[in-house]
């Protein structure tokens, strides 16, 4: 973090608390708490996962030593591809669904709002509940309205028109689907948001152009809306790719990364890799897998940041 | 067709959809509800009626008779109010260093900042875990705090300082010149002023913190110390398929507090957090 720096309203006041005034001048000295608790809670950590990634440390044994072996080991495991492959589905399928769900809905918002409709703030409150409901609760939520027990929802309907139920989390090639609804439920909100800041500021204007040149609605959203809208689509992939690779708490109780591994993502793996299998060398190839990820999505991001910041 | 009947047409579209993003937004909310307030008998009834012929709130006095379930509510309470205000102490002068000084790493500063949030608390577990155990704060609130406020304070940080940008320099200079230390103008002027922000702030950390579950879930393993959202999930695993109705209302407990906080302040906080999200 930033060292050195111009102090902006310095030297414009004689101030009696000479000392104490000169060091409020330090912006180092405002950053220092913040600087050293992440320092501490996070790039040391960070560094400390790389490091490791490198020995055959286990979490039940402070002993260790050096060597490249949880590399090798890993390209050789027969579950990673698996696994990479459950996170790739999970994390894609959430993304798409939640930025063309989320568009949607910004998009009936704003219509909404336009036309000052009653009740559009009623719709807007309970898509932002799902959002605010823990990861865990959503997890569970999920949980019962797929269970194939009686008091699963979905089966439930699906009695009632007389189709046989489905086996929505104990199916290995269904239950990753399932958990991809269940993430999407909780995520539009998010993305909505984003979304709707992003079109309430298009000018009106150029719809209204549009509509004297005879553009039909569907025009419009393709050479306006969607153009217009452009940066904030991609600041948004970014950062729901970001949450919902980390996701996390919704699956344990949703499936607990079955059947069998079906929908073990790579955090989930992860977690059971140290905290199951004390398997802490292992583990940190995959966290340094994770962490690279975050960084790689950290640098598009910020690539994709308009403005100073 | 009129453009009057157009619009119309329109608006009953738009209703439509507001129809059925309702259905799929609030449904699986309800039928929780519904489930929460049924006797253990009409759980297995296969009716989809969403409001039960005995409705009961048995089962919330059930979830609330257990007797960690409480001390559940009030460790998730704790942790939750604890890690925000600590992330507060954190934020606020560095924030107010971000918003006020002009750095010369002011970009690569606010860029770290955000790294540090994409990172899952998962990968800073790991070796997090190795050293609290080291010193003994594994199975203790003060270790698993200190990981919630450094969760929070980057965010925290974030969403502070887009509120300060907003806030006009002229007032801390004017007590600055009357002999205000800049010290003093922070406490004294620049804090009240950005009350709003600093619960916008506060109010969704906490809720974040409410919901927190893998550092407790990783560092927390004795019961009489869990927070709620470790607690349900625990719940999940103990109680038979029989007792779901009384999942349900725990669940549904450990939902309300959250969502009734949030929906009370959504247009500030929806406001900081975009204000940081996007204008940056």
């Amino acid at each position: 973090m930033s060292e050195h720096a111009v102090a902006g309203t310095a030297e414009r006041t004689g101030s009696p608390h000479k000392r104490a005034w000169h060091l409020a001048e330090r912006p180092l000295v405002w950053l220092a708490p913040l600087t050293l608790l992440l320092l501490i809670t996070y790039v040391y950590p960070a560094i400390d996962v790389i490091r490791y990634s490198f020995t055959d440390a286990t979490l039940l044994n402070p002993e260790y030593a050096y060597t490249t072996d949880s590399y090798r080991a890993l390209i050789r495991s027969p579950d990673l591809p698996g696994i990479l492959w459950v996170t790739f589905v999970f994390v894609v399928a959430s993304v798409v669904l939640q930025l063309v769900l989320g568009l949607l809905v910004a998009m009936v918002l704003n219509r909404g709002v336009k036309r000052r409709l009653p009740g559009v703030s009623v719709v807007r409150i309970i898509i932002l509940s799902a959002w605010i409901v823990p990861g865990v609760a959503a997890g569970i939520v999920w949980q019962l309205m797929f269970n194939e027990a009686s008091y699963g929802f979905l089966n439930a309907i699906l009695r009632g028109v007389g189709v046989s139920p489905v086996a929505w989390l104990s199916d290995p090639d269904l239950a990753l689907w399932s958990a991809v609804i269940a993430n999407v439920w909780r995520g539009t909100a998010f993305s909505m948001l984003l979304l709707y800041a992003g079109l309430v500021v298009i000018p009106s204007s150029l719809y209204e152009a549009a509509s004297v040149d005879g553009a039909t609605a569907l025009k419009q959203f393709w050479y306006i809306t969607l153009p217009q809208l452009r940066p904030i689509l991609l600041i948004n992939t970014v950062l729901i790719s970001i949450f919902t690779l980390n996701t996390f708490d919704l699956i344990l109780p949703l499936t607990g990364g079955g059947p069998g591994r079906a929908t073990e993502v790579l955090a989930l793996y992860t977690y059971n890799t140290v905290f199951r299998n004390f398997d802490l060398s292992n583990g940190a190839v995959l966290a340094v897998i994770l962490l690279l990820i975050s960084i790689v999505f950290t640098l598009i991001y910020v690539r994709l940041l308009p403005r100073e910041l | 067709m009129t453009t009057i009947g157009r619009t119309r047409l329109a608006d009953i579209g738009t209703y439509l959809a507001y129809g059925v993003i309702c259905f799929f937004f609030a449904g699986p909310l309800l039928w929780l509800i519904s489930l929460s307030i049924r006797t253990s008998a009409e759980i297995y009834v296969s009716n989809i009626n969403l409001w039960p012929e005995h409705p009961t709130l048995e089962n919330y006095a059930s979830a609330l008779n257990n007797p960690l379930f409480p001390i559940y509510l009030w460790n998730g309470l704790k942790l939750a109010v604890g890690g925000a205000f600590g992330a507060m102490l954190f934020a606020a002068p560095a924030a107010y260093a971000l918003s006020r000084f002009r750095l010369r790493h002011q970009q690569l500063t606010m860029i770290g900042l955000l790294a540090v949030q994409m990172i899952s608390p998962l990968v800073i577990m790991v070796p997090l875990y190795r050293y609290m155990d080291r010193v003994g704060l594994t199975d203790s609130h003060v270790g698993a705090m200190m990981i919630y406020i450094a969760v929070a304070a980057p965010l925290f940080t974030w969403m502070l300082k887009g509120f300060l940008d907003g806030i006009p320099q002229s007032l801390e200079e004017a007590a600055m010149i009357d002999g205000c230390t800049r010290f003093g103008a922070f406490m004294r002027v620049v804090l009240p002023l950005s009350l709003p922000g600093l619960t916008s702030a506060f109010v969704l950390n906490a809720i974040l913190g409410w919901s927190q579950f893998i550092i407790p879930f990783i560092l927390i393993s004795r019961p009489g110390l869990l927070p709620i959202a470790v607690g349900i999930f625990n719940f999940q695993g103990t109680y038979s398929q029989t007792s779901t109705q009384i999942l349900a209302a725990a669940s549904v407990i450990s939902i309300v507090p959250a969502v009734v906080v949030f929906l009370v302040l959504q247009r500030f906080i929806v406001g900081a957090l975009m204000g940081g999200a996007v204008k940056g």
